[in-house]
């Protein structure tokens, strides 16, 4: 057994699953699992929410430390549930490290849907919660464009790399004013408010929400409590986009809010 | 109305899983999921009460089905938790807010704002809820198991 290797994999495991948004106990114990078939007497696994470490220790040899910053976090569950397959199936003996490893590479790249299906949805989003808010069918129709507007935006700030901050707030901004815009160059009446609350239900921190009370009751309160910020942080740029798009447009064309 | 609203929930969570990269094979399950959680909270807020208890009780149901769905096709429960209590997530206080702080009307943004938490903390504690009661079921398998 190639100890190096497994270390390897371990973190690579670790890392694709806490950068697709798996709660920590999950990532934890998905790597404690797959060290134990190491022969090394001490295995560790520490993860927090914004990086990880595994310790492999032998009263023979040296120890070894491998510690991994996980910078950037979205939520994709297609590689949180590949990585568990391959772990349980690595457990099971039905996989080497070697093909293990390969596999996670494997992983890393793995993508289900194309950009465009991507972008649809965004659409899709800002479509679909225009009935549960209360709007009509009218609504529905000219909320396909603030879709348009918040996917492109959205697409903008994915190649500028903003923060999530930035991000979400110019994406708000996006869509406040473009919906405000529809709203009065639509010659019939439709409800700007309506398109903007169905739109930003796409920004608002509902998946990091979940992910943090249940990081939060596993134990995990330092994880729980980053999560939880970053969806303080989130709402907050959902706010200051929104309103700050709507006093812009309001500035630029006239008339009261 | 009603069957409006859940069919706009359900095609709602449908989308939001090729963003979420949710699996083909869980697809319509965590869109059920969806579904469901919006049918308990129209449910209870129909019956005339307030949408804190909506989004406690809808979250206690799609953590159920959650659990259970995750049982019974080998999956982690986080894939239908998290599309489950999508619907229910507090967007439209969030913007009242907002619109009522710019409109100067401190009154009504505060209680938005009030509602937003509410809404946050109600569907936290059905999490909290429906996870510490599966750890139990859990917990009194491992028991039986281990007498034998």
């Amino acid at each position: 057994m190639d100890e190096k290797l497994l270390l390897k994999a371990v973190v690579l495991a670790g890392e694709i699953m806490l950068s697709s948004g798996a709660e920590v106990s999950r990532v934890e114990n998905t790597m404690q699992f797959m060290l134990r078939r190491s022969n090394c007497e001490v295995t560790e696994a520490v993860v927090l929410a914004t990086g990880l470490f595994v310790t492999m220790a032998d009263p023979g040899g040296e120890p070894m430390t491998f510690s991994k910053r996980i910078p950037a976090r979205s939520t994709n569950i297609n590689r949180i549930c590949r990585v568990n397959e391959v772990s349980r199936q690595f457990c099971h003996m039905e996989l080497t490290v070697e093909e293990a490893y390969e596999e996670l590479k494997r992983i890393q790249k793995e993508i289900l849907y194309k950009p465009w299906m991507k972008l649809a949805g965004i659409i899709g989003i800002s479509v679909s919660f225009i009935f549960i808010y209360g709007g009509n069918f009218l609504d529905l129709s000219t909320s396909v464009l603030v879709g348009i507007c918040m996917a492109a935006a959205d697409r903008f700030t994915k190649i500028l790399r903003l923060n999530d901050f930035s991000t979400t707030a110019f994406c708000g901004f996006v869509v406040a004013f473009s919906a405000m815009l529809i709203q009065e160059l639509c010659p019939f009446k439709v409800s700007g408010d309506v398109m903007i609350m169905s739109a930003i239900m796409y920004l608002v921190p509902g998946i990091p929400f979940t992910t943090a009370a249940r990081d939060t009751i596993n134990g995990d309160y330092a994880a729980g409590s980053a999560r939880m910020l970053e969806c303080i942080v989130v709402a907050l740029a959902v706010a200051v986009g929104v309103g700050f798009g709507m006093v812009c447009f309001r500035t630029l064309w006239g008339g009261t809010l | 109305m009603m069957i409006l609203q859940i069919l706009s929930a359900f095609s709602a969570v449908l989308v939001f899983t090729m963003i979420l990269e949710i699996p083909k094979k869980y697809m319509l399950y965590a869109s059920a999921s969806g579904a469901v959680g919006w049918w308990a909270y129209l449910m209870v807020q129909n019956s005339g009460h307030s949408s804190m208890l909506a989004a406690f009780l809808s979250t206690l149901v799609v953590a159920f089905l959650s659990h259970i769905l995750a049982r019974v096709k080998k999956a982690p429960v986080t894939v239908f938790l998290i599309t489950g209590t999508l619907p229910a997530v507090p967007g439209a206080a969030i913007y009242r807010s907002v619109y009522y702080f710019l409109q100067n009307d401190s009154a009504l943004a505060t209680k938005n704002l009030l509602e937003t938490i509410q809404i946050a903390g109600a569907i936290a504690m059905g999490i909290f809820t429906m996870d510490s009661l599966f750890r139990l079921v859990l917990a009194y398998d491992r028991k039986k198991a281990e007498k034998g």
